[in-house]
This record gives structure tokens, sequence and C-alpha cells, in this order.
């Protein structure tokens, strides 16, 4: 993975030393809050419900062995033993104080990390493919340009206060796993022998987003050559800096203006921008590549033979049943195939049933993670977008060894995919914004889902939770989406179906009227038991839901309230 | 409305100056700034005189929405131009000003107005980051750049960096603190006005 040179480390030693100050300015006074809050925003320091919340980026998902064991010791020692991991690639600790924050930034720089950018209105921090270098699917390793473009995005003086956020996401893989046109830039990295003589080239996607108008992104350049992305970017993030709406936040997203001037104009003006900048010298170089791109080489793996299912399955022959049947289960669902043979890559679920909120890992576990890391995987992990951890690099003989030491930490459940991996934001325990809680309704589904039989015979589904129209859960690309709405003070939870991420990403539809948090369950029960009834053989919820259209799986979730109504009815009429 | 312009406008006696190679210091300010009309009224613009200078001040910063209107207005000509002529004028951009639709009248303005100044309504609007750099980038201006308005300290920087070569800093600022701002970091990840990102000046 990519390791900082002085360049890098002086930035963000550099860094740490000017948030310091603004911290001693606000404690002092001379800052007032009004005026901090962009600047601690900017380095990812949120004031919560209760406290502080501290976002530190995970630049594309990878980080080392040696870096989780710092997240862990900040954890511990600034926190209350545990870190949340976020849909951005990010971890978050919830309980931290404003005066420590320096310093939990000193440790973080010590370790080549930051919270650099990942909140405000400013390029966040940029996602892509947990199994980027690794996928058996991928046309084109996606970190070097990420990496290259966190340096360029990194305090890039003119898009420091942009009209709203700005997302990146970069995928290089057949399968999309970043949620591409969801982001307010979305880069697909492609190598054909026909565009750019065979070299790198980028197609742009623009104006996607999810929060309160879910838009999917618009495909505005293809075929732009990779060293051209500053100058292509620079361009974009000016037309939507000068005309983005400054006047409405809810309009303020570059989806918004790529909407309102249609996306063939707005292509045309980037165009125009460009035209004046493309042959500057803002474009990446080679030897900038060079620089980066060496770090991303494969690691030393091992001449191997590639292991059929059966074979990895047989190193559990001496095995009783039930464990045998485990340990298929969680081949099946958390171990995906990798580009070279004789190796898997590893999810560890960050989603126990009921125990603790999606994406949270404690101390111990992350200490625990960080060993496995560096005992079967490089001393390297990756943080997804599912809100789960994966070690990529794993040889398919030491599957089962690995399986039993994770089992231990309680992150082998093999629920990847299933309706219990749940995407959810921390929601109102914790964030400011929700309107309503997350972390329950995720809670309540794992609990009432808790028989792993009935879940594997569900197959693929995704179900995705936020506590407000901010959409960090995702929840408009679940198949199954979950929103918290506010109304009248009181916590409601809005329905859609129909979401899906991948190649066929789409926005799901609201079905109707919101449901009471101890309504949930139910709804989703009869949501699941008419695709149960419904469903063609190994028809995924999604193809039954896109072959039926919404009305039965609506008429069953509002099932029991117009059951419930009736019976008030008749009670009313009793009386 | 205009009368928070008016406010907002309202700065620091000392303006920090930060040339391009140089090193940032304070200065008295020589130039005023005219917020512009105190009513929205368009048709009292003719017959409107921009004020005359206070004592101490070299010349006016007139609003870019100002000079379009009224430059070539039958009233003023002869006055203004004399005053242009004498170095006595130069023009703020407001954030909403969009530069490139009046490519011609800047190019013409490089020749008269000694400075200009961009406006920040507030400090999070970054509008006029990229407007500075429009001027440099686009209009090869040499010139100073002034940042006028709700200038703080925490924008110093990527203001400098844009293309900012001036700034008046809103009254309760503190100009000590300001003048600490730019050489905060001695490094950097892409290009600027005031120079190549570090790899690329390190290898060169």
């Amino acid at each position: 993975m990519y390791k900082y040179d002085a360049i890098d480390q002086t930035l963000v030693d550099q860094r740490v030393a000017q948030f310091r100050d603004q911290v001693a300015r606000r404690i002092d006074g001379t800052l007032a809050e009004e005026e901090f809050r962009p600047l601690r925003l900017q380095n990812g320091l949120y004031h919560q419900r209760h406290a502080y919340m501290l976002r530190v980026a995970i630049p594309y998902g990878l980080f080392s062995a040696k870096q989780l064991r710092t997240m862990a010791l900040i954890s511990e020692t600034y926190d209350r033993g545990y870190g949340h991991f976020t849909t951005r690639q990010n971890i978050q600790y919830n309980w931290v104080t404003l005066e420590d924050t320096p310093d939990i930034l000193a440790e973080l720089a010590k370790v080549e990390m930051h919270a650099i950018q990942t909140s405000g209105n400013c390029i966040r921090n940029i996602t892509s493919d947990a199994f980027a270098g690794v996928a058996a699917d991928e046309c084109v390793d996606p970190r070097p340009i990420c990496e290259l473009l966190r340096q360029w995005s990194t305090l890039h003086p003119e898009f420091a206060h942009l009209p709203r956020k700005f997302k990146f996401a970069v995928n290089g893989a057949k399968e999309d796993r970043t949620v591409l046109l969801c982001h307010d830039v979305g880069i697909e990295l492609k190598k054909n022998l026909n565009v750019n003589n065979g070299e790198l080239t980028a197609d742009i996607y623009a104006g996607g987003g999810m929060g309160r108008t879910p838009i999917l992104g618009s495909l505005i350049k293809q075929g732009l050559p990779w060293n051209m992305l500053p100058s292509y970017l620079t361009a974009l993030l000016r037309v939507y800096n000068r005309f983005g709406r400054r006047d409405n936040l809810y309009k303020a997203r570059i989806k918004i203006l790529v909407k309102a001037l249609g996306p063939e104009e707005f292509a045309r003006q980037v165009e125009g921008e460009w035209a004046h900048i493309k042959n500057g010298e803002d474009n990446f170089t080679q030897a900038e590549w060079d620089r980066v791109a060496k770090h991303f080489t494969k690691p030393d793996y091992k001449n191997l033979p590639a292991l059929t299912t059966e074979q990895v399955i047989a190193s559990a022959t001496h095995a009783d049943a039930a464990t045998q049947t485990g340990f298929t289960r969680w081949l099946e669902r958390n171990v995906k195939p990798h580009q070279v043979p004789g190796y898997a890559s590893v999810i560890l679920s960050l989603k126990p049933h009921g125990t603790v909120a999606p994406g949270d890992a404690s101390t111990a576990q992350m200490l625990a993670i960080a060993d496995l890391s560096d005992q079967y995987s490089f001393g390297e992990l990756r943080a997804t977008h599912e809100q789960n951890l994966v070690l990529a690099d794993v040889e398919q003989a030491k599957l089962y060894e690995l399986w039993q030491e994770a089992k231990k930490q309680k992150v082998a459940l093999p629920n990847i995919g299933l309706l219990t991996d749940i995407i959810a934001c921390p929601g109102g325990d914790f964030c400011s914004l929700a309107n309503a809680k997350s972390l329950p309704i995720a809670k309540a589904i794992q609990e009432r889902f808790d028989d792993l039989d009935y879940l594997f015979d569900l197959g693929d589904i995704s179900l995705n939770i936020s506590g407000c129209i901010n959409s960090c859960g995702h929840h408009h690309v679940g198949n199954i989406g979950v929103l918290g709405v506010d109304k009248d003070g009181e916590e409601w939870y809005q329905i859609t179906l129909g979401g899906e991420q991948g190649n066929d990403t789409s926005i799901g539809k609201v079905i109707g009227p919101s449901f009471y948090a101890d309504e949930i369950p139910d709804v989703i029960t009869n949501v699941i038991n008419t695709y149960v009834n419904e469903r063609a053989e190994d028809e995924s919820f999604i193809s039954t839901y896109r072959r039926l259209g919404v009305t039965p799986f609506k008429e069953a979730a509002y099932k029991d309230k117009s059951e419930n109504a009736q019976k008030k009815d008749k009670a009313g009429v009793d009386a | 409305m205009s009368q928070d312009r008016l406010n907002t406008i309202a700065s620091h006696q000392k303006i920090l100056h930060f040339p391009k190679g140089g090193k940032p210091a304070l200065a008295h300010n020589e130039w005023q700034v005219w917020p512009g009309h105190q009513n929205n009224s368009e048709d009292e613009g003719g017959n409107f005189s921009p004020p005359d200078l206070d004592h101490g001040k070299k010349g006016l910063l007139v609003p870019f929405a100002w000079w379009l209107n009224h430059m070539h207005s039958h009233q003023h000509e002869a006055d203004i131009q004399s005053k242009a002529k004498a170095g006595q004028i130069g023009v703020w951009f407001a954030a909403d000003d969009d530069i490139l639709k009046h490519a011609d009248i800047i190019e013409a303005g490089k020749t008269v107005w000694p400075l200009v100044a961009v406006h920040f309504p507030i400090f999070r609007d970054g509008r006029s980051f990229s407007t500075a750099a429009l001027l440099r980038d686009r209009f090869a201006w040499t010139g100073e750049i002034r940042a006028i308005g709700d200038v703080l300290i925490d924008q110093l920087l990527q203001g400098a960096r844009v293309g900012f070569d001036s700034f008046a800093l809103r009254p309760d600022q503190n100009l000590d603190v300001a003048l600490k701002q730019f050489d905060l970091y001695s490094v950097t990840t892409q290009n600027s006005w005031r120079g190549k990102r570090t790899f690329i000046a390190e290898t060169v």
C-alpha cells in the first residue's frame, strides 16, 4: 500500500499544527463557534448529540495492521472502547473532546493517517472498491489514481468552500462495488486498445447523489486520458463552485446544477472551461504516476495451486457436522474470488445479530483483527462501503484456520449480502442531524431474522437504514430502504423498495405513509413473506420485485395497518 | 441588503499585503471601497455619483456592476474617465459577478485599474476563490487582487494560493495571528498561483 514520503508526512504534520492553533483560538474565545464550524468540519470534527465526533479518513478503504492498532489505541484512550466504520470508508469516534482532537490527529499522523476533508463543503475522502488490486473481475487497479487524486484534492485552495460537500468514487472492476452513480463525480477507469493507445482512461459521471433528491450520475465525458484528470476535474469543480446554488442548502449539491442545466449543457460548460487549462501544468506527470504506483505492486504471493471449494471444505473434515456446515456457509457468503491462484479475499462481518451497531468494532476486536491481517493477509486490510472489513490476500489453504480465529472475535458471522448485513448510519442515538434512531431498528430486524437457515434461503437482499434524509445509511439503494422521518416530534420510518447498488444501480421507491418503529419488524416480515411466496426458483428478492412491481409488496407492508384500522373501526361501531 | 453589504465591507485600517514571492506585511489602506447604491432602485443609478474620497485615500474601488452600467453613461463619463486616468479608480467584483461574461471589459480594465478587489459576502462562500483564480489564469491579471468583505484569518492561506495578494481583514480579526498564516505549510500537493506542487518543483 501507499507509503508517505517526506512531502506527505510534512503536510499532515503541518495540518495537525494548523488545527491545534485553530482549536486553541476556539477555546480562548477569539474564534467564534460559527466561524470555527467549517474549519473543524474540514478536519472531520462534528459536534454531535452528546459529544464531538471525529471522522478519520481511510483513503479508498485501504489500511495497514499498524494503522488499525493506532485506531484501536485511539478508541481506548480517547473514546469509549470502540470505533464505527462508515459507508464511506472512514472510521468515526463518537465520544471525543475538542481539547483532545489535536493529540488524536498527531497520533494518526504518526501512522500516515489524517482526518482532512472527511467533512465540510469540500472534496471528501475518495472512495473505491474494497477489493481493488485483488478482485477477480478487475479491469484496472484504481488505487494509483485514487492516491493521486487524494493528494491533488488535499487542501485544494480553490475548492475549500464549495456550495456543498463533494464526493468522488473510483471504480476499475466489471462489477461496481462503489455505488459509483450515487456520487457527485464517479470515475470509471478503463483500458481499451482502441482508446488513447491502450493507455488508462477515465469515463466521468457527474451529478449523482442520495440525500433529499436521489439522482443517478450522468456520463459527461468518455475516454479522458488518466493524466488529464486534474485539469478536467478543476474545470468541473470550477463550474460547480461558480454556479452551484448557495441560497438553499438542500439544492446546493452538484446534482441539482446538473439537473437544472441538463447533463449535456453541464458537460459543454465544463468542456469550455477545460479547453483553457487542459494542456496546462495541473496534469499528472509520468514521474508522479511512478512515485505513487510503485507502492501498489502485488505482495509476495506464493506459487500455490488453486483449490476448489470442495478442497477448501476438506480442510474441515475432522470437525463435527455443525462446524463443517458453519464453515461451508462462511465460505459461501464471506469469501470472494481472487486474481491469484490459491488465494481468496475474506470479509469479516461487523454485523453480529442485534448485539452492536452495524460497523462497530471494539478496541479488542481491532487489535485482534490487526493480528489476523499480519498473520494471514500481508498486514493489510480494507474497509467496505457496507461497513465490514476485508482481509484481501488469504491463502485458500488457511481459510479454515482463519475462520476459527475470526469466530473467536465474533467477526465470522456468514451474513455478507444477506438481510442482516444491514448498512446503517449512527442515527439519532448519536447524530444531531438525525430525525430518528437507526440502531434500534437494525437491532430489531437482526433479532427478528436471527435464523441463518432462513437467511440463507432468502439469499441476497440488502437492507439499508438512514436516520435522516442525508442518507448516510444509503437507504435509497437498499433493496429495502428504511428512512427515519420526523412527524410532529415523533420518530417515524418510511420504507422504500427496489433500490439496488452494483451495475444495475437503482433508487428505491417510497411505498407510502411511514410506520412507527415497533411496526418495522412486522412490515419487513410481510415484505419478505411476499417475496418467499411469489419467487420463482432461485429468483432473488430484487428480481422478484422487478418482475412483480411494487404493488404486492406494498399491500403486504400495509396489511397489518389496514387490519388494525378495521379492528379499530369495528371497535368504534361496537361502542 | 445594501446596509449588510456596507457592513461587510468594513475592514481593518491596515491592509495585509502578501506579494507573490514576497513576505506578508501590513500597510496603510489607500483605497476606499464604495459599496454601491444605498438602495437597489435601478432608475436612480444614472443620477448617482460615487462619493468623494475620504482624506488620506488614494483611490476608490467601485462595484464592477456599477462600472459596467455607468462607465459610459453621459453624466459621469468625463469625471470617471479623468479619475480613472489618474489611477484613482479600481473595481471590486461581487461573489456573483460572472467575470467570464465580461472578458472584453476586464481586458480593457487591465490598463485602467491599478487594482481590483473580490468580495466575500460571507467567509464560507468560495466563489471568489474561483474569480481570483480566473483573473490570474484566464486574464493574466498581474496587478493587485484584494480580498474584501468577510475576510477571516483562516481563509488567508487559501486566498493567497488562488491569486489574492492583499487582504482587507474584517475589523475583529487579529492581524498578528493573520500575519502568521502564510508559512503554515512548507509543501503543497497541487499547483497554485504561487507555485508548482512540491513534487514537481523539487524534481524539475
